[in-house]
């Protein structure tokens, strides 16, 4: 329902001024041929391929390590693991401008150790589009280790027993065995980043600075910062989602276990 | 002239009837008074229920700041209730989108576009005893088709905050903002309307709140090819202060509790009023129509209003506000808001906000500088 109530004032049925308003494709035409909006859900698109990746090839050894190692403790370190959940999602984007500044933790240690001089600070580490790389990638890591790790945990023992009397080599059977049964975890713990983060607009409004500017933020400033425009920050908002729907749907199908094949 | 009749006898009792009349007037006028009081107060009465307040987050507080505990003592069973806007476009799509408080706080340059909008009505000014306490220029600022449609309170300048021991600005000129000297330490505010006027007052345009296309066109590219310089683009004060506060930010467009708050930390700050003038807004309570609070509504606003209320906020918030008699315990606040100049809002001192007739195509071109 809420979806459909978006798509009328898309569409211009619903309309948050007064006065008579009827079915148009305006806001629709206006957005497909608009270089500001497109660019701007192309930066995003590739803000959250850049994190999704990133943290997907991080947690991997990670959840990799908790899952076969053998450690009696892997539910303690899964705990570890999953502790920042505990606290609240603004607290833990808070946390890193903290961190970050220029008086921050980094900077005071930087200048205590007599790498950089008080006055001139690593600037950069806020405020930046690395600064929401950076958060992002924190605040879903277990999102992204979790999934990996299920899929590691009911990987079957006895496949590796197996390729290693049959003297396969670790790595090989890692590349053979272990890499293609997990690679629907991984999928969906890529999914499990890149859907949020493609809408994101908290982390960067508080730690982007200008340069972290993202299509999650034009789609708020339409609703309310500006002058309201609920009509194009509807086309936008619906875009998004259909763009995560057929992501959703093409990533699906690769989200059962494959069958390994015998060589 | 009649007959038969004295001329003397004439003027007196021309002067007799004027006596009475004035006699019949001035009863008529205490029995007026007498009336209408007693009428506000059995309205008053009969209202119930919290009165419900759309205001900036910082002048909340249920219980009762000290802008409007009076309120709160003369109607405890009526404390304000909170919801709030993080600007008037945020208080329009909420109002629009059915949220109904009696009353809520745009700033000056949205009145005209609330009074025609049919979101709100008038104000009794004669329910509001300190009214005649209230800056006169700012009291007709709050006027659409001569009825009283905001009650001016606090009131400040945009003007530029900057730290005095790194910056040494070459003119006292709005371009401070975008020196390329300090890059990446310059702060911009998230507002359309106020950063393409600024350019426009920079560039010298004849209305910076009513540009032409090609103006517009001007305003935006500078901004974007500027924009390069800017670290920040704050919405919230405490953002703000924060990023000032710890060497991130030296120059900002900040308002004058910035300011404030920036000297309480003991930092070397300036807040310049540049060459183009400072742009001055004054807050301006509006009733929305068809309020159940009508008279509560008032009583809220009449606290807001008195000398106390307006001491304490210039003391604790920085700003300036509408009632003449309040005076900071701050001499540079005085100094600074010219708080003894009733038109330190208007020119020769400062361009007072105002309506903006194509709001919404500043805010599509706002977006485009924030999103290039």
């Amino acid at each position: 329902m809420p979806i459909a109530i978006v798509a009328c004032y898309s569409f211009n049925v619903y309309s948050i001024n007064p006065g008579p308003h009827s079915f148009t494709l305006a806001a629709w035409h206006d957005f497909l041929h608009s270089a500001q909006y497109l660019a701007l859900f192309w930066k995003s698109v590739k803000m959250a391929l850049t994190v999704s990746t990133i943290i997907v090839l991080l947690a991997y050894p990670l959840a990799y390590y908790i899952a076969l190692s053998g450690t009696k403790r892997k539910y303690i370190l899964l705990l570890l693991l999953l502790a920042p959940f505990l606290t609240s999602y603004l607290l833990r984007v808070l946390a890193w401008k903290v961190i970050l500044g220029n008086q921050g933790v980094v900077n005071t240690f930087l200048v205590w150790t007599g790498l950089r001089s008080a006055n001139h600070p690593i600037s950069q580490l806020l405020y930046s589009r690395f600064a929401v790389l950076l958060v992002l990638g924190y605040v879903w890591l277990p999102f992204v280790a979790l999934p990996i790790f299920v899929s590691l945990e009911s990987l079957d023992r006895r496949l590796l027993e197996a390729a290693t009397d049959l003297g396969a080599s670790r790595w090989y059977a890692f590349r053979r065995i272990t890499l293609p049964l997990s690679i629907p975890g991984v999928i969906a713990a890529f999914l499990f980043v890149f859907i949020p983060t493609l809408g994101e607009f908290i982390t960067p409004s508080l730690v982007g600075g200008t340069s972290g500017y993202m299509y999650g933020n034009q789609i708020v400033d339409l609703f309310e910062t500006g002058f309201p425009d609920w009509e194009t920050g509807s086309v936008l908002a619906l875009f998004l989602l259909g763009v995560v729907a057929v992501l959703t749907l093409v990533f699906a199908r690769f989200l059962r276990a494959p069958q390994l094949k015998a060589t | 002239m009649a007959e038969g009749h004295d001329p003397l006898e004439r003027r007196l009792s021309r002067e007799d009837l004027l006596r009475v009349a004035a006699a019949v007037g001035g009863a008529g006028l205490l029995a007026g008074r007498a009336g209408i009081a007693d009428a506000a107060r059995t309205q008053l009465l009969k209202e119930s229920g919290r009165l419900k307040v759309l205001d900036w987050a910082g002048y909340e507080n249920d219980g009762g700041q000290p802008m409007f505990a009076a309120y709160v003592k003369a109607h405890p069973k009526n404390k304000p209730q909170f919801s709030y806007m993080t600007n008037e476009a945020d208080a329009l799509a909420k109002i629009r989108a059915g949220l109904k408080p009696d009353l809520f706080r745009p700033y000056v340059g949205w009145v005209k576009y609330f009074a025609t909008s049919g979101l709100v009505q008038p104000w009794d000014p004669k329910l509001i005893s300190n009214f005649k306490y209230l800056n006169k220029f700012m009291v007709k600022a709050g006027q659409y088709n001569g009825k009283q449609y905001g009650i001016p309170d606090d009131w400040g300048l945009d003007a530029i905050l900057y730290r005095s021991d790194k910056v040494k600005p070459k003119q006292r000129s709005w371009n401070l903002l975008w020196d390329e000297r300090y890059k990446g330490k310059i702060a911009w505010f998230d507002d359309p309307v106020e950063n393409l006027t600024i350019a426009g007052l920079y560039q010298g345009f004849k209305n910076p709140w009513d540009q032409t296309d090609a103006e517009l066109q001007k305003s935006k590219n500078l901004l974007i090819s500027k924009k390069h310089l800017v670290r920040l683009i704050w919405s919230s004060e405490t953002e703000l202060d924060n990023a000032f506060a710890s060497g991130d930010i030296w120059i900002a467009l900040a308002w004058p509790n910035d300011w404030v708050q920036m000297k309480k930390k003991k930092l070397k700050v300036v807040y310049m009023h540049p060459k183009e003038k400072p742009i001055a807004w004054v807050g301006m309570f509006m009733l929305l129509k068809g309020t159940q609070r009508f008279h509560l509504a008032h009583a809220y606003v009449d606290a807001w209003s008195s000398t106390k209320s307006g001491t304490w906020l210039e003391d604790n918030y920085g700003y300036g506000h509408a009632n003449t008699r309040a005076r900071p315990t701050s001499s540079d606040l005085l100094r600074a808001l010219q708080l003894t100049n009733p038109q330190a809002v208007t020119l020769p001192y400062a361009h007072l906000d105002r309506d903006v007739p194509r709001r919404a195509t500043y805010a599509k071109l706002w977006d485009e500088v924030k999103s290039s």
